[in-house]
């Protein structure tokens, strides 16, 4: 008896470690999991099997049901209550902007509005007419309305709360409208607070998506669980223990028909296993995909692999507010000489990447052809920094997050490739790494000596990069005369500028470009823009990732978008 | 016989058991770096936002006043909702969906191990020091060796890739759609197919169990069959044994007769103690799978910081492992009644 108690306890604890094993060895390998910052959930699907039973089971449909495979199950299906992709993918399906993104291309087209202007601080929206809400609502320009003061207005009566509704409320629309009113069932003015050249981009992007008068007032909250839109696919249901969404075709739709029956986005976390699961026909569509799983796709007889340049950016911004050797612009060329993001690219990235030289990617207008990416030259680093009067070094930490971001598919290996590079010019770099929510805080409080970070467009403008990362958005009067860069805690300060760079020249050409509407004029002030960030290098521009599909043999129509989609409803299946 | 005084003991010793694992998760939890305010708010969000997020969920009032709430929370069974993972929905809801996900997968893998391990494990014993010993226990130790992210990858890359006759994710494929009763897929499949007399969602959900329920069960069963055999050896050594075959009684009779109910002891425990782990341990099988138990899910929830996820979920684990060890000691007053309990 004493003697099984003996061995029980020692089971027990040996029962215990190795769990922790098996805990930590899941951590262990980023590669395996997915990137978005979201996770998978659930809802009452578990405790409701009536209304299951109807749509029952089909043995027939195999031809019909699409199945597009992600690292992750949504966290909320509402767009103006997500921050993340992952969300995005699905709403996208279900609900429509006032004005859309070509598919495959940036340029926008008619949505909710078959005409709209822009001139000064107005802008007019001439509505489509007969369009419905998958409730069965019509759509007019209360519809709007209601959206808008839903996601912007405290006081409005089903205003959900600051911790329901997402920073892309002020950030896409609430920062730039005075006010929005409308003129018969459809026609919208929308008055904005200063001439903005993105707003409407800003108007075709997934925080703009158009919900139902109807269903705020009737839902409230619950639309994070009941998408009420009137989009080419309506909401079925969500079955959270399978971690699945499944949406059906929306036969009214007032664009495109969709041609497929269902389309059903499953979640399978190991990225090896998507690309697997795509292989053996467990899928039709897959995202998310690394350097492994696109071998496995690349390979696979039964689907190909679909590429295509993103829209974003990958960097190492120098904290210049904290480091003063940052605040030598012949450190940051020194520093950006010395690194090898052609190796980093190649061999880290793995060729799923580019090299950058600007804060903006070639696909998004504003990109200056004349400007080429730092070479690795070190004679030439260590001049720099001979002249700027560190010839002999000096020591910085570089902060990073831990798991593969999009544009970012390898951080730690990235850090430990600056870290050597930099070690040939005398710089001795320590890495700080951390997950990405904390990281987060970490370099916006401006903790951070140096940092990666990046970025992937809204509304693919270049002033989604230009001003929103690189400018510091303080009144004049923070500003010291004769300092190219500003503290943290100056007033208003934005602190997506994590560079901390305020460079007056650069400023007022995006200032400029900002509010000017004539779009040659706005190109030339971004590529001057860009020269300036070239040249000043308040990063370090690493790369431009791509954007990777795995898309099966089956699969027709399918159109890889560097913005919105995935345009769904123009897939069919063979 | 088990008294309802040792149950009832068992069960309130419950109490201090799970007010010490919410203590700690909440400490562990609010002492780690990470903000869910940053998480939700996103990169967009100014410091003014994420503020006006904490505030709102209350997560910027001071530590003893968030665990006081929490307390009278667990108190009146109220979990909270989850803050990201699925944004506003009950945590007891959120379980309820997932947790037989993970319970099916765990039950199905000790089921095989179970089938496989204890007639292993016996067979090595009665044969002890023969050419099927050491088979069997060279078998063992490299099913024990192998951890489950190498050979999940290995079978999805024979079953699904290349002899393409398994699945290699999820728990049925998209087409179907069956309706929820337990939660436990094939359990209402099968129900599902009754009703109907179409059992094509059956097979489907039968087949994608297969490969992770095998993966885990050969773990089990190395665990198992080792137990068995070694406990068997010992049984067989007893002198009631050497009376037994003293009398002229048959081998076989010997050894499943007398042996194998004594020597079953020690399995159980190994068997109790094994299912609670596995709750835990299905983690990597669900993620090399994408099978959306709660262990893939507590990961995520961690990662993010959805501090009423992992919290409810830490909670139920902690109940559900302690349930399973009542479980087992009240099984050996059954299989050997001198145990007083």
């Amino acid at each position: 008896m004493s003697r099984d108690i003996d061995r029980r306890a020692f089971l027990k604890a040996a029962g215990g470690a190795a769990a922790a094993a098996t805990l930590a060895g899941c951590a262990a390998d980023p590669d395996e999991t997915g990137t978005g910052t979201e996770g998978s959930g659930t809802t009452e699907a578990g405790g409701d099997g009536t209304e299951a039973t109807e749509s029952g089971t089909e043995s027939e449909g195999e031809g019909s049901t699409l199945t597009y495979a992600r690292g992750n199950d949504s966290g909320t299906l509402d767009p103006q209550n997500t921050t993340s992709g992952e969300d995005v993918k699905v709403t996208n399906q279900v609900y429509d902007q006032l004005i859309m993104f070509e598919p495959g291309q940036t340029t926008l087209r008619e949505g909710l509005a078959t005409e709209w202007n822009l001139e000064g601080t107005t802008v007019t929206l001439t509505l489509r007419e007969g369009v419905t809400f998958h409730n069965g609502d019509d759509f007019t320009a209360d519809d709007f309305i209601a959206t808008f003061n839903r996601f912007t207005n405290p006081d409005y009566e089903y205003y959900p709360g600051d911790s329901y509704v997402s920073a892309y409320g002020p950030f896409t629309l609430g920062n730039w409208i005075d006010s929005v009113s409308k003129d018969g069932d459809y026609s919208l003015t929308i008055e904005l607070n200063q001439k903005y050249a993105p707003f409407l981009r800003n108007l075709a992007m997934f925080a703009s998506s158009v919900l139902s008068q109807q269903a705020i007032q009737e839902l409230g909250q619950e639309l994070a669980q009941n998408p009420v839109g009137t989009g080419p696919f309506q909401f079925e249901n969500w079955d959270t223990s399978n971690q699945r969404i499944r949406l059906s075709a929306n036969g009214d739709y007032w664009g495109e028909a969709p041609q497929v029956d269902e389309v059903v986005f499953s979640a399978v976390g190991s990225n090896t296993t998507r690309a697997q699961t795509l292989d053996s026909g467990g899928a039709d569509i897959i995202d998310g995909i690394g350097a492994q799983a696109s071998k496995i796709v690349q390979d696979s007889s039964n689907a190909e692999l679909v590429q295509q340049a993103g829209i974003n950016v990958g960097y190492m911004a120098f904290n210049m507010a904290k480091v003063e050797a940052f605040r030598e612009t012949k450190v940051r060329q020194a520093i950006s000489h010395a690194i090898d993001t052609q190796a980093l690219v190649e061999n880290i990235f793995k060729g799923i990447a580019e090299q950058a030289s600007q804060p903006i990617p070639s696909n998004v207008f504003g990109f200056n052809d004349d400007l080429s990416p730092y070479e690795q030259n070190l004679e030439r680093a260590q001049t720099l920094l001979d002249e700027a009067g560190y010839g002999d070094g000096f020591s910085f930490e570089l902060a990073t997050f831990k798991n593969p971001r999009t544009y970012n598919p390898s951080p730690l290996q990235a850090a430990q490739l600056v870290k050597s590079n930099l070690a040939e010019i005398g710089i001795e770099v320590s890495i700080n790494q951390q997950s990405f929510n904390p990281f987060l805080d970490y370099t916006s409080a401006g903790n951070h000596d140096a940092c990666f970070l990046g970025w992937m467009t809204d509304n693919a403008d270049p002033d989604n990069f230009f001003y929103a990362l690189l400018h510091p958005q303080v009144a004049d009067g923070e500003l010291t005369e004769g300092q190219d860069w500003v503290s943290f805690d100056a007033e208003g300060f934005n602190t997506l500028n994590v560079a901390a760079w305020a460079n007056r020249d650069y400023m007022t050409l995006v200032e400029e470009a900002q509010t000017t509407y004539d779009q040659t004029v706005r190109e030339e002030k971004y590529k001057q823009a860009a020269k300036i960030a070239h040249d000043e290098a308040p990063w370090v521009f690493m790369d431009h990732a791509k954007e990777l599909r795995g898309v099966a043999n089956r699969v027709s129509g399918f159109v890889l978008a560097p913005i919105s989609g995935p345009f769904l409803n123009l897939v069919s299946l063979n | 016989m088990v008294s309802k005084r040792f149950v009832l003991k068992r069960l309130l010793l419950l109490v201090p058991v799970l007010f010490g694992v919410a203590t700690l998760v909440f400490a562990i939890l609010h002492l780690s770096p990470g903000d869910p305010a940053r998480v939700i708010a996103g990169q967009r969000a100014t410091d003014a936002q994420v503020a006006a997020v904490r505030a709102d969920l209350g997560l910027d009032d001071p530590l003893w006043v968030q665990y006081g709430r929490y307390l009278v929370d667990i108190v009146t069974l109220n979990l909270g909702e989850s803050y990201i993972i699925q944004r506003g929905t009950p945590i007891l809801t959120i379980l309820r969906a997932r947790l037989p996900v993970t319970l099916e997968l765990a039950i199905y893998g000790q089921v095989i191990g179970i089938l496989l391990g204890i007639p292993f494990g016996i067979i090595s014993a009665v044969k002890q020091d023969t050419l099927t010993d050491h088979l069997t226990r060279v078998g063992a130790l490299t099913g024990i060796s192998m951890p489950i992210y190498w050979t999940g990858p290995l079978v999805i890359l024979l079953f699904a890739q290349f002899l393409n006759v398994l699945p290699a994710s999820n728990r049925i494929a998209s087409q179907f759609d069956p309706p929820v009763y337990t939660g436990l897929i094939t359990v209402d499949t099968f129900v599902f197919g009754l009703q109907s007399g179409e059992f094509a969602a059956f097979v489907s959900a039968a087949s994608h169990m297969l490969l992770p329920a095998a993966v885990i069960g050969v773990y089990g069963m190395a665990l198992i069959s080792r137990m068995m055999r070694s406990s068997m050896l010992e049984v067989i050594r007893q002198d009631y044994m050497r009376t037994a075959r003293a009398k002229g009684q048959g081998a076989k009779i010997t050894v499943m007769k007398h042996g194998f109910q004594n020597a079953l002891i020690p399995v159980i425990t190994v068997i109790g103690i094994q299912f609670g782990t596995l709750l835990g341990g299905a983690v990597l099988t669900e993620t090399v799978f994408g099978i959306g138990g709660i262990g893939t899910m507590l990961v995520q929830a961690i990662e993010v910081g959805d501090y009423p996820v992992v919290q409810g979920t830490v909670l139920v684990f902690a109940f559900l492992f302690t349930l399973v060890n009542l479980g087992v000691d009240l099984t050996y007053s059954y299989l050997d009644p001198r145990i007083d309990q």
